[in-house]
């Protein structure tokens, strides 16, 4: 009913009254002053949630394209799993303690007498931490220089354009964009039955900052994860043993060659393994853990005393209070939210790259992603070769592979070539004491065309680059084996391979 | 050497410089299924929210864009923002600017007093 008086009442005030919103002579102004706050920021071109791998090297490429960023991380330290509790922290341990392990174990048949070698498991921790302390502002750096705004606080979705912030120290603000790039990762799957305090039952992010080596440690789940945490504290004195569902190792993708091969010595440096063995329950109530498992096809219960449990059953995407209800995204069955080509969702202005989308959950992958993304958004133009991401497990020795495998090739009847050659046959390596694993190629039967490369050896993982690269380019075996490989290197393994694959090696 | 001299001649490496990168002429941005994607399909809430989104903009009306380049043709040519036929908006549809306000409490208070409320 006030409506209509609202309309008399309009020209009877004679005053011209600037503050009010009564009085104001068109719906558009009204709403300006009603709505505008005088802290409310301006909006950005691109706003991402996450500052892990997929966000801040989104970040920095956008700032690069000339667009206004903002990048929101709440874990209060950019670079994300990855850089704060996942690749690099881990590679530090391995690194460091495969030396610990090799002082040990490997110096007198190189003519190097060694006294008493002790652990010092927090310098040891501390090596790490500055590895990551140092990359990590090495990333705030590149902000700056990038002219990328880094807010320290979690994001959740208000609106199609919004993202509320709670800040890490105290507050609430709000960014809006007319991009908006969900980036937000993984977090490890927990183990049902099984609490993660850390300390007993941990994760990957438990398995870096242990604060002594356990005597017992059962590592639930033998992929890449498992394989690598396990083998730190093997090496440094631990007696671990892994629990694995599948008759393999080395998780998905991997050849069956290889894994094999990975186990034998992975045993030979000690680890246990139990394949094709379920866990039907834990406990931790006591001093240690109880571990109960089973054959996977059914058979007889045993149980398993450790000091520590490393659940490393697989990661799933983090999509925890993001909000993505309020804006009606939808994510799939395994909490994957929904993209398309371009990485746009549903709604084409909120992309979505990393761990938390399809695709392995590899770093480098997320960063290839991170590069089109952005790519699309300012030139419409982007592209990720999904069939061309390498996979490496830092292990000693190393394991590297990709493209397909021969279990792939066989399911999919396709007709191919391996040429394979053993370290053991290469001049470096053998100086190096260090020649076990091998290199494997195959190629399509007609073409020549390499479909798959698979290293198991000293440095696989440099090693993998060329083979990505050959298989970006669409290389035949043949191409390679025809280009120089320096003499002595273990990368001439890799060119006899390609050898054996279109023909035949030299030195085997 | 000669033998290989010889495999040379007759032997294409694949490997091959294709000349300088450059982004295609045309790029079809309507939504496609990510390469990743386990299911090979994209959901219908895809197409179903572009549809809304669009309805009654300019990039439902085909037939009136110009195909050629930006600027080619006046915003004027695209005639009036209208529903179809037999279509009608919803003020609740329009952009936040055009809906309807809610009155504030001092508003309601204002229109009462004759506007003496503004200067109590």
């Amino acid at each position: 009913m006030f409506r209509s008086v609202a309309s008399r009442a309009v020209p009877r005030v004679a005053r011209p009254v600037t503050q009010s919103t009564f009085c104001a002579p068109n719906i558009y102004f009204q709403s300006q002053l009603r709505r505008g706050y005088a802290s409310e920021a301006e909006e950005k071109d691109l706003v991402i949630i996450g500052g892990g791998v997929a966000g801040y090297v989104a970040a920095i490429k956008a700032g690069q394209s000339g667009m206004k960023v903002t990048c929101i991380e709440k874990r209060g330290a950019l670079g994300g799993t990855c850089l704060n509790v996942g690749c690099i922290p881990s590679k530090s341990l391995l690194n460091n303690s495969h030396l610990y392990h090799q002082i040990l174990h490997d110096t007198k048949n190189r003519g190097i007498e060694v006294g008493d070698v002790k652990l010092n498991l927090g310098a040891m921790m501390k090596a790490k931490e500055t590895s990551v302390s140092g990359l990590t502002k090495g990333i705030e750096f590149l902000f700056k220089k990038n002219n990328v705004e880094y807010i320290k606080g979690t994001g959740a979705f208000q609106d199609e354009h919004t993202v509320a912030v709670n800040l890490v120290e105290g507050g609430e603000t709000t960014v809006r964009g007319k991009n908006i790039l969900i980036a937000t990762g993984s977090e490890a799957t927990p183990f049902p039955g099984l609490t993660i305090d850390e300390k007993k039952v941990i994760t990957s992010t438990g398995a870096i900052a242990l604060q002594e080596v356990p005597k017992k440690m059962v590592v639930i789940g033998g992929g890449i994860i498992g394989l690598e945490m396990g083998s730190v504290w093997s090496r440094l004195g631990a007696e671990v043993t892994v629990v694995e569902y599948l008759g393999q190792i080395g998780g998905p993708g991997m050849d069956a060659d290889v894994a094999k091969q990975a186990q034998k010595l992975l045993q030979k440096q000690g680890m246990k393994f139990k394949l094709n063995t379920k866990v039907t329950a834990g406990d931790a109530g006591g001093e240690g853990v109880k571990i109960n498992v089973e054959a996977a096809k059914g058979g007889k219960e045993e149980t398993l005393d450790a000091d520590v449990v490393l659940v490393a059953i697989g990661r799933r995407p983090y999509t925890n209070g993001l909000g993505l209800e309020n804006i009606g995204l939808e994510v799939d069955e395994r909490g994957r939210v929904i993209i398309d080509q371009e990485y746009r969702t549903k709604i084409p202005h909120i992309r979505a790259i990393g761990d938390v989308t399809f695709g392995p959950m590899l770093a480098h992958k997320a960063e290839e992603e991170s590069v089109a993304v952005v790519e699309y958004m300012a030139k419409g133009y982007g592209h990720v070769n999904y069939g061309a991401i390498p996979s490496v497990m830092y292990t000693h020795p190393e394991v590297a592979w990709v493209g397909q495998n021969e279990q792939e090739l066989k399911a999919a009847n396709v007709k191919y070539n391996v040429g394979q050659f053993p370290f053991s046959a290469n001049s470096r390596a053998k100086t190096n004491l260090d020649t076990e694993g091998f290199v494997k190629m195959i190629s399509d039967a007609e073409t020549d065309r390499i479909l798959g490369i698979h290293i198991i050896g000293p440095n696989a993982g440099e090693m993998i680059a060329e083979g990505v690269l050959a298989l970006e380019y669409g290389a035949s075996s043949e191409d390679v084996a025809r280009t120089s490989h320096a003499h002595p290197t273990l990368s001439e393994a890799f060119k006899e391979a390609a050898m054996a694959t279109y023909d035949k090696a030299v030195h085997y | 050497m000669n033998a290989t001299k010889i495999l040379q001649q007759g032997r294409q490496p694949m490997i091959r410089f294709l000349g300088k990168r450059s982004t295609p002429s045309k790029i079809d941005h309507t939504p496609q299924v990510h390469p990743a994607s386990p299911t090979h399909s994209l959901p219908e809430s895809f197409a179903s929210y572009r549809q809304k989104a669009q309805q009654h903009g300019p990039l439902n009306q085909t037939n009136k864009i110009s195909t050629s380049h930006i600027g080619a043709s006046p915003g004027s040519s695209l005639g009036p923002v209208e529903a179809g036929k037999g279509m009608y908006f919803d003020r609740s549809e329009l952009p936040k600017r055009f809906q309807r306000l809610a009155w504030t409490a001092d508003e309601i208070e204002a229109i009462e007093s004759g506007g003496a409320s503004l200067h109590a």
